[in-house]
């Protein structure tokens, strides 16, 4: 038995800012790396937009939509349905898996809370990148989809999945503590969804057409806002969701 | 060896559920070098009293804080000086025993080496053992690891709920030593009903059911 | 003393609230136009009003229950969320009872419509949120956290709202006295939008000095048009002719008329002189905002000491609430 060679610490003292990226950072390889290995979250998720990108295109090829701004505005809605239902079944594992093997309490004696949300809200931004990455794809070539303005559809999608990211982190914190979680998660989740979606799904249909950037330049500058509104409120309000 | 400047202090504290309480007004002080044993049949609140001790839970009443350097500080706030062990400790199970302990040095921004994460599980007694899945662990290794958690930041405090359930003689032995150690160097906090365990503590805080 | 002021207070919101209600259906004229339908208002703005203020009172009381810990400030914001909850069913009820009687439709996504239903979804979802939690701290904590959290959201709301649809059934210009319609002025041939309303200037003929302009109106998602011909007085710098939209209660206004550029100002106009110009009309309308607003107080401190009275009951047994 070895003895110990080095004396506690003179006594706690608020992290500093590296300390706490560099926790943020190891919360999110961890959970990259549950994840990798169980691959729990992102089946379910990318079966989920699979399936719906699937059931689209065996409902809309047929009818042979004409090239409308409103074929567009429709093929945009059904996009962001795929992605939103997909995100709910997902965004919400990196807690409620927490919560379910019983490791919150290792992880609250041992991680600041700012590191564990920053940790959690890299992992969903991680996992919507898949996720938009794997349904645009599916919806390219099972519904269709023409993408006009490339550049300008991957930044509307970049952006939307930042606004899902940063206010449903939050909220998986929330109902990990709580009873029917996953019920819960999109019960609380879409009415604060609203105002981004409504903004992602007319930007993208925006994008569909061949008109660049500067079309949905307002649409992202309003989802950035967005996201940092809520990133930073969910930051500020995390500690609380955290010793709860 | 010499101790370290740490005190514990519980005053006027009391914890239930609902509408059971299960202990009220528990005051005591522990100084660096001492040792307390938690003891009371089952249900009768040891493991919530540790919990109250390691800030994982809110007491009903009362005040619980730990003072060092001059400064006191609240179990929540003090968690970098406490270790925790206990039959709800889980760690995760999806990642080996190394990546575990990796993990829970970087996010107490700890600069753990190999070497000194080798030395550790040696120390517990999982030397060899550290790159499998905690999945494939038996409970009395995984009761193993939980100490290799505890004491992973050098705690001054070290809070151990049934310390050698699951283990078997040379893990006990293992446990033994763990206590001996810290000892000498903080404060020591066990809850038991083994006789064996009870002769460790220099104070005895008797729960009632 | 302070139990004497809260019955006097009480009874004083009751006479308050009656006398609105005797008000609402005596005392204001009928409203030109929209008939006995227009006296909701009353009811409508006040409830709607009340609906916004208590959630905003929620969010303050949930800060200050973080901020502080104690239960009391989370009996409030349940209070005023709860209260906040019945004043927002109520104006969704009145609103679309008047929607459909003055424009035939219930529902149409118009903006503040889909403010006020994701204002209900937000409560039913604390709701859902209180009631999947067992422990009481944590509750109040959760809750406090998730109403803050949607207070930040709300916001947005107001910029995305107007962005849903091209229409709005909420009287802006058209409706309330010192906000006025711009109009929209079109050559001959040209189209504009006068609300939800496609307009088309099809053509300007003159008899001596009035002027006809021949309108043609798109019904939204252009379901069917019509051919409307307001009309305008040069001699006299008046509109002479003003002829009702399909449908709507509104008119099509000829405001001016340009012969030379051969455009006319087009304009939306509502009937009758404007719902608040009437002087106990205004009377009766703000003292139903501040009648509304007592009440919702009345409603909230009374809630919330009933739960603080359960709280103390529950503690003193020892059960859990």
């Amino acid at each position: 038995m070895s003895v110990r060679s080095e004396q506690p610490v003179a006594g706690p003292a608020v992290p500093a800012l590296r300390t706490i990226l560099v926790a943020a950072w190891a919360v999110f390889v961890k959970d990259l790396r549950t994840e990798l290995r169980t691959r729990y979250a992102l089946n379910a998720m990318v079966l989920f937009a699979a399936c719906t990108a699937v059931m689209v295109s065996i409902g809309t090829t047929f009818i042979g939509l004409r090239r409308s701004e409103e074929a567009l505005l429709i093929q945009a809605s059904l996009l962001w349905v795929a992605l939103l239902f997909a995100a709910i079944t997902g965004l919400s594992r990196g807690f409620v898996h927490e919560e379910e093997t019983r490791t919150l309490a290792a992880l609250r004696l041992a991680a600041p809370p700012a590191a564990v949300y920053l940790g959690k809200f890299l992992l969903n931004l991680a996992l919507l990148a898949v996720l938009g990455l794997i349904t645009s794809v599916l919806f390219i070539i099972l519904v269709r989809v023409q993408v006009g303005s490339p550049l300008a559809f991957l930044l509307m999608i970049a952006a939307g999945s930042l606004c899902l990211a940063a206010a449903t982190t939050i909220l998986a914190a929330i109902i990990a503590r709580a009873s029917f979680k996953s019920a819960l998660f999109a019960v609380l989740a879409f009415p604060l969804l609203v105002p981004p979606l409504i903004i992602a799904i007319q930007g993208t249909a925006v994008s569909l057409d061949n008109a660049g950037l500067d079309p949905v330049r307002g649409a992202l500058q309003f989802l950035v806002a967005y996201s940092v509104a809520t990133f930073v409120t969910s930051l500020m309000l995390f500690r609380f969701v955290w010793e709860a | 060896m010499h101790a370290v400047d740490i005190r514990l202090t519980v005053e006027g504290v009391a914890a239930g559920y609902g509408a059971r309480t299960l202990f009220s007004a528990v005051a005591l002080e522990l100084r660096a070098g001492e040792a307390l044993v938690v003891s009371g049949p089952n249900g009768s609140g040891k493991s919530t009293f540790l919990r109250l001790l390691a800030g994982l839970q809110r007491p009903e009443a009362g005040q619980i804080s730990y003072a060092t350097g001059g400064v006191a500080y609240t179990p929540r706030e003090a968690a970098p000086l406490i270790g925790w062990v206990a039959p709800d400790l889980m760690l995760y199970r999806d990642l080996t025993a190394r990546e575990n302990l990796r993990f829970f040095a970087a996010v107490r921004g700890l600069r753990r080496d190999a070497a000194a994460i080798d030395a550790l599980l040696d120390r517990v007694g999982l030397g060899g053992r550290g790159d499998d899945r905690l999945a494939t662990y038996s409970s009395g290794m995984v009761q193993r690891l939980r100490y290799a958690y505890a004491l992973l930041h050098r705690p001054a405090v070290l809070l151990l709920d049934e310390p050698t359930v699951t283990l078997d003689e040379r893990g006990a032995g293992v446990v033994e030593s763990v206590i001996a150690a810290q000892r000498r160097a903080g404060i020591v906090v066990i809850a038991t009903n083994d006789p064996r365990e009870l002769r460790h503590g220099d104070l005895v805080l008797q729960l009632d059911a | 003393m302070a139990e004497r002021l809260g019955q006097i207070g009480k009874l004083l919101i009751g006479i308050w609230i009656a006398g609105i209600a005797i008000a609402m259906f005596l005392v204001i004229p009928q409203y030109e136009g929209l008939g006995n339908a227009g006296r909701i208002v009353i009811m409508h703005v006040p409830t709607a009003w009340v609906s916004v203020l208590a959630f905003a009172v929620s969010a303050v009381f949930s800060a200050l229950y973080l901020w502080r810990g104690r239960p009391v400030y989370d009996h409030y914001a349940l209070a005023a969320a709860e209260s906040g909850f019945l004043f927002t069913a109520l104006a969704t009820v009145t609103g679309m009872i008047f929607s459909q009687v003055v424009w035939g439709i219930y529902w149409n996504w118009d903006p503040r419509q889909t403010s006020i239903f994701v204002l209900l979804l937000i409560y039913a979802a604390l709701f859902a949120l209180r009631s999947a939690i067992d422990q009481p701290a944590r509750r109040r904590q959760l809750s406090a956290v998730y109403s803050l959290f949607a207070f930040v959201t709300v916001p947005f709301l107001i910029f995305v709202a107007p962005r849903i649809a091209d229409s709005t059934l909420h009287p802006n210009c058209a409706f309330i006295q010192g906000s006025a319609c711009d109009g929209v002025t079109l050559e001959v041939g040209k189209i504009g939008l006068l609300g939800d309303r496609k307009v088309q200037l099809l053509g300007l003929e003159r008899q001596g000095d009035i002027i006809t302009a021949a309108v043609k109106v798109s019904e939204p998602g252009l379901s069917s048009e019509t051919i409307l011909r307001p009309s305008y007085d040069l001699a006299a710098g008046d509109m002479v002719a003003r002829p009702e939209f399909p449908g709507l209660r509104y008119q099509l206004g000829l405001e001016a008329v340009d012969l030379t550029a051969n455009s006319a100002l087009l304009n939306i106009e509502a009937p009758g002189t404007g719902l608040l110009e009437n002087q106990r009309t205004l009377v009766t309308f703000l003292a139903a905002i501040i009648g509304f607003t007592a009440l919702f107080v009345w409603l909230l401190t009374l809630r919330a000491t009933l739960l603080d009275v359960q709280w103390a009951l529950a503690q003193r047994e020892g059960s859990r609430l």
